[in-house]
């Protein structure tokens, strides 16, 4: 190891950097900003926006929200994760899928869905009467409503995450409970407890991403944090009071992401399997397993696949369909084009901020990690805001005004998919393999080249494919820094939502739903022509 | 005691055993011993319930716990004790609580499990040791407790999976001394897996090498 | 795996090439950038016709409807030292006299412009209006009473039975301004306090206004002549009122779209071009027969057909100018009042 210049030292050093430009650098000059009011240094926003009854009644709007939000998937993903890990239940893979749906579709894509079963002329008042559709309206666009919606968009987090906590159990712990008792003692007392710190993870992360979510609550008429700072900031363009207001909610983030480490940090060692050969258990339901497998179904056909076919009733005429792709082409291509160059990005500084942090190769190497997860958990609005404060000078304007800027702005937000995903990536590996290549006489890229990305390749595809869905389904970044002409089909659907034709709104809807889709379905099938001629 | 009556068992189409027969009487020491794949792992799990045999029969105590390809007796009415190889004391529960659990689950009241649990502790040489989790412990220490929940419900039949395999010599010694002693002192029926030359010298008064899906008496 | 490796590295290519194209395309081609707070469902299609017409490929920025029209405006005060427009698209002139007053826009003239009455056009010509809305009352046909001035708000016998959109944002701020500058500010704020009293519903726009008439939940509400002839092309039953037409009233509110250069714009050329295409007739004639139904401010072109024409109409008189810091000026009232 050179002391003078190393070129691992200088490409880890670099992206450490460039996190800290797309990062640290535009929060921190929208705090700075945030204590200059009409030209002088202050708390004035402070005073003005915290001392309102308003900023506490929104941010405690958004608390209510995310803790609903959070129960109802729990109630739910939960033991659907159970049955589904633990018993023989039929159709599981078929109820897997149906309940991972939500999270290829944004949020408030699922909300047109509802509003056509509960709008005031949807299905429910088709089929009932004006006055029934009246109430359910009334009760979609509020707080119930709004909950149904996050709830069921962030069930896949709660439900994917329990999975592999569930299947992360080591099943002779379980075996050594069943000497002694039956199934239901044995999940009670063993299995969840011990995939506990998983899906309390899931738990506080479905409750940032509901607090900080945009596009539903807004669609929804809900006053929360995050809709009412995107309303202020782009009604007022008033950044110092954007920011003061969104002080409580960062300080929430920010306590739940140490609560989020501390369980990781203390749920890692349960999931190691010593060595067992044993293949996890499943459990006989017996003559309950159809009745069992039909609720389930039940719950996924009214909670997702009724919203999405509701959509589908709407969007697909030929009509209505052909003119929304006729208008979003352009938007489509930007769409797929943004989010695969920001997955990309992402899948690259994520590499080696993932090296950096899972070799600790910087002494602060902690920060990295705190730091992407915090700009993950943060409302889209508050980094939308960052980005165009930080930008919007004349000496940066070329930035300001292109496609960079979202795409720094998605970089920023999800590159915490890249650094924690391929550093589980990395971990499956010895260092050794690299050290030996090393004394081999291989140069760092040359490392990174032939050993460390094919070791890591599966992690590397999957922070891709993860990133890439992400920023399909962002709203409030697409919203706040698409570059003028040039901007993503939620930025069109959105802007649209004001006095545009239903028809065409559900069809712009069903494309971004189905969006994701496409590079799944590339993927899956490239994967089945390689392992075939392998 | 324990009887396997023509069991056939197999993984992924590959047969482990075929036509197996086996006796063991109460009270026996049978040491299982074998190359890695024979099948011993899966003659033990066979007789805690957590497998069913293909094909054939397995009686506990006269009775049949499973029969072709379905479980009778569910492995927590077998009265067993298990220790495995990896011990599977559970992380999550301190040294007493794993210790009591077996308790628990039949309901025996909080001051008798108390009390038991802290008989146990001494007979295994954990007194003071209690309130700690099991990561905490040495290898001898963690054996001694899985032992210890292995014990407690005081069963009849003693399963074991080659338990001692990731201790040093001396340990091994030690550990097998206290297996027979608490052999003497509850009179179980104990079946061994071990690759030790040594452990079955000291353990087994009975012998079995599994070769090719059957057994040979040593 | 060498295979996998060969498809990733061809799909890359494809990825660069197509990023190259279509950046190459975009460079190369001539561009105007317009910020546009006129509903994008009606100013887009204008802005296509325009594409096609001329071959300049139209870079627009549109208003979402949480940011209320103010929000392009905002961000073109934000962006005047850094300015990425040539033209702003405001649907009601007081937000392009604000950038006048603030300095962002430039003068200019279009020679299409010249037949539209200059009380809609800024003297100077920083700002050109075209196609305006008028803000009139939408009726319920089984309302039991029929507004006739907007003062019908603070009419007992409406008690509850009124709706309005929220004044901080969108045609109703500048309404209220107009109001106010009218009134003066005293009898401005006994209305806000006598709506109050009167139980009128605030909802989130005109168009919800609109909507909580049509389904009879209330019996009228005042909002801009698009949204009330949306609801009558639909088969709501509803119908129009003109408000304060009689004798000593001070007429109806006219909101005309006005279009305003943006001083140092990256394409200046391009964005005279558009300015003088959006003020033309042909343009005010289409705006009229979309479904935004705006009332043409050129001569002898014809109006929906639901709108008398405006030379029969009575007009408020407003000088436009003086609304947006009259708008400034109330902001604080407003924002109180709705408990901001």
């Amino acid at each position: 190891m050179g002391r003078l210049l190393n070129v691992k030292r200088f490409t880890l050093g670099a992206s450490a950097g460039l996190l800290a430009l797309i990062g640290l650098l535009p929060l921190s000059v929208m705090v700075a900003y945030s204590f200059i009011a009409d030209g002088s240094i202050g708390v004035r926003h402070y005073v003005d926006t915290l001392g309102r009854t308003r900023a506490w009644t929104l941010f405690l709007n958004s608390i209510a929200l995310a803790t609903f939000s959070t129960i109802v998937a729990l109630a739910i993903g939960v033991p659907v994760a159970v049955l589904i890990a633990k018993t023989k239940m039929p159709f599981r893979r078929l109820i897997t899928v149906c309940f991972s749906v939500p999270i290829l579709i944004p949020p408030y894509v699922l909300a047109t869905g509802w509003f056509e079963i509960l709008g005031r002329d949807g299905l429910v008042s088709r089929f009932t009467s004006p006055s029934v559709g009246e109430m359910t309206s009334s009760w979609l666009f509020s707080l119930p409503g709004a909950v149904l919606v996050l709830s069921t968009a962030f069930l896949p987090v709660i439900l994917l995450l329990s999975l592999a906590s569930l299947r992360g159990v080591n099943p002779t712990l379980e075996d050594a409970a069943r000497l002694f008792c039956g199934w239901p003692l044995v999940l009670k007392r063993i299995t969840i407890p011990l995939a506990l710190p998983g899906i309390w993870l899931s738990l506080v992360l479905v409750f940032l991403l509901a607090m900080g979510e945009f596009g539903a609550p807004s669609y929804l008429r809900l006053s929360v944090f995050p809709v009412e700072s995107f309303t202020q900031f782009s009604a007022f363009y008033n950044a110092g009071a954007a920011t003061a207001a969104s002080i409580p909610m960062l300080l929430v983030v920010a306590i739940g992401l140490l609560a989020g480490s501390r369980l990781l940090r203390e749920g890692t060692h349960y999931f190691r399997w010593a060595g067992s050969q044993v293949t996890p258990h499943h459990i006989s339901l017996g003559r309950f397993a159809p009745l069992t497998s039909a609720l389930v179904l039940i719950a996924a056909l009214v909670l997702i696949v009724a919203p999405c076919a509701a959509l589908i009733w709407r969007g697909f005429s030929g009509t209505a369909m052909n003119s929304a792709l006729l208008q979003a082409t352009d938007s489509i291509a930007w769409s797929l084009l943004y989010a695969g160059i920001a997955a990309s990005g992402v899948a690259l500084l994520g590499f080696f901020l993932a090296y950096a942090s899972q070799r600790r190769s910087f002494a602060k190497w902690l920060w990295i990690d705190g730091l992407t997860l915090f700009l993950f958990a943060i409302p889209g609005t508050v980094i939308g805001i960052a980005a165009i404060v930080t930008w919007n000078h004349p000496l940066t304007g070329w930035l300001y005004a292109s496609p960079a800027i979202l795409i720094l702005g998605f970089a920023a937000q999800y590159i915490a998919i890249g650094t924690h995903g391929i550093a589980a990536g990395l971990a499956q590996f010895s260092p050794s393999l690299e050290e030996a290549a090393e004394i081999a006489g291989a140069g760092w890229f040359r490392r990174v080249a032939t050993i460390l990305t094919p070791l890591s390749k599966t992690a590397i595809t999957a922070a891709w494919l993860l990133t890439f869905i992400f920023c399909l389904r962002d709203s409030s970044l697409s919203l706040l820094l698409s570059p003028p002409g040039r901007e993503t089909l939620t930025a069109r659907t959105m802007t649209l939502m004001a006095n545009g034709s239903p028809d065409v709104i559900a069809a712009l809807c069903l494309i971004s739903m189905l969006l994701p889709v496409i590079p799944l379905a590339i993927f899956g099938i490239a994967v089945r022509i390689v392992r075939k001629r392998a | 005691m324990i009887e396997f009556a023509g069991v056939s068992k197999a993984f992924e189409s590959k047969p482990v055993l075929s036509a197996f027969n086996l006796k063991i009487d109460q009270g026996e020491r049978v040491v299982l011993q074998g190359p890695s794949g024979c099948g011993k792992t899966t003659i033990l799990r066979l007789i805690a319930g957590f497998l069913a045999p293909d094909q054939g029969s397995i009686l506990i105590r006269g009775k049949i716990a499973a029969s072709n390809a379905r479980i009778c007796i569910e492995p927590e009415k077998r009265g067993l004790g298990y220790v495995f190889q990896d011990l599977a004391l559970w992380p999550h529960m301190t040294v007493f609580e794993n210790i009591e659990f077996p308790l628990k689950a039949q309901s025996v009241s909080a001051a008798e499990r108390r009390q038991r649990v802290a008989e146990m502790l001494g007979r295994v040489d954990l007194d003071g040791l209690g309130d700690s989790y099991p990561t905490r412990l040495s290898g001898g220490q963690q054996q001694r407790v899985a032992l210890a929940r292995a014990l407690i419900n005081r069963p009849t039949v003693i399963l074991m999976d080659e338990p001692l395999s990731n201790l040093d010599e001396e340990l091994q010694a030690a550990l097998t001394d206290q297996i027979l002693r608490l052999h003497t002192e509850f009179a179980f029926t104990l079946v061994y897996v071990t690759h030790s030359k040594e452990e079955k010298r000291r353990l087994a008064t009975r012998s079995i090498l599994l070769r090719g899906g059957g057994a040979v008496e040593d | 795996m060498m295979n996998a490796r060969r498809i990733v590295s061809r799909l890359s290519w494809f990825a660069f090439a197509a990023v190259a194209l279509i950046g190459c395309r975009t460079a190369r081609q001539e561009t105007v950038t317009i910020y546009v707070s006129e509903d994008r469902v009606f100013s887009e299609p204008i802005l296509k016709d325009f594409e096609r017409d001329t071959g300049i490929r139209v870079l627009a920025v549109y208003d979402t409807e949480e940011a209320k029209s103010t929000g392009v405006m905002n961000r073109l005060l934000s962006e005047k030292n850094n300015p990425q427009a040539d033209l702003y698209w405001a649907n009601e002139p007081v937000r392009a006299d604000v950038l006048r007053q603030q300095g962002v826009s430039t003068p200019f003239k279009p020679a299409n412009a010249q037949q539209i009455p200059e009380k809609f056009k800024d003297p100077a010509g920083y700002w050109t209006g075209f196609s305006a809305r008028a803000r009139l009352f939408v009726v319920n046909k089984n309302a039991k009473f029929r507004p006739t001035s907007v003062l019908s708000y603070s009419d007992e016998k409406t008690r509850g039975r009124s709706v309005i959109a929220n004044p901080l944002f969108g045609t109703t701020t500048a309404q209220m301004a107009a109001l106010f500058s009218v009134w003066g500010d005293d009898k401005g704020k006994q209305f806000l306090a006598a709506l109050k009293a009167n139980r009128v519903k605030l909802s989130t726009g005109n168009g919800e206004s609109a909507d909580l008439v049509a389904t009879g939940e209330f019996d009228f509400a005042l909002v801009d002549s698009d949204d009330a002839v949306d609801r009558m092309r639909r088969g709501k039953p509803i119908e129009i009122v003109y408000p304060d037409q009689g004798e000593g009233e001070p007429g109806l509110l006219i909101l005309p779209n006005a279009v305003s250069l943006i001083q140092g714009g990256p394409n200046p050329a391009n964005g005279r071009r558009l300015m003088e295409y959006l003020v033309s007739p042909e343009t005010e004639r289409k705006l009229a027969l979309a479904g935004c139904a705006q009332i043409p401010l050129h001569p002898g072109v014809a109006p929906p057909a639901e709108i008398k024409p405006i030379d029969q109409l009575k007009t408020m008189e407003v000088n436009y100018g003086d609304l947006g810091a009259k708008l400034q000026a109330i902001q604080p009232v407003l924002k109180q009042w709705v408990g901001y």
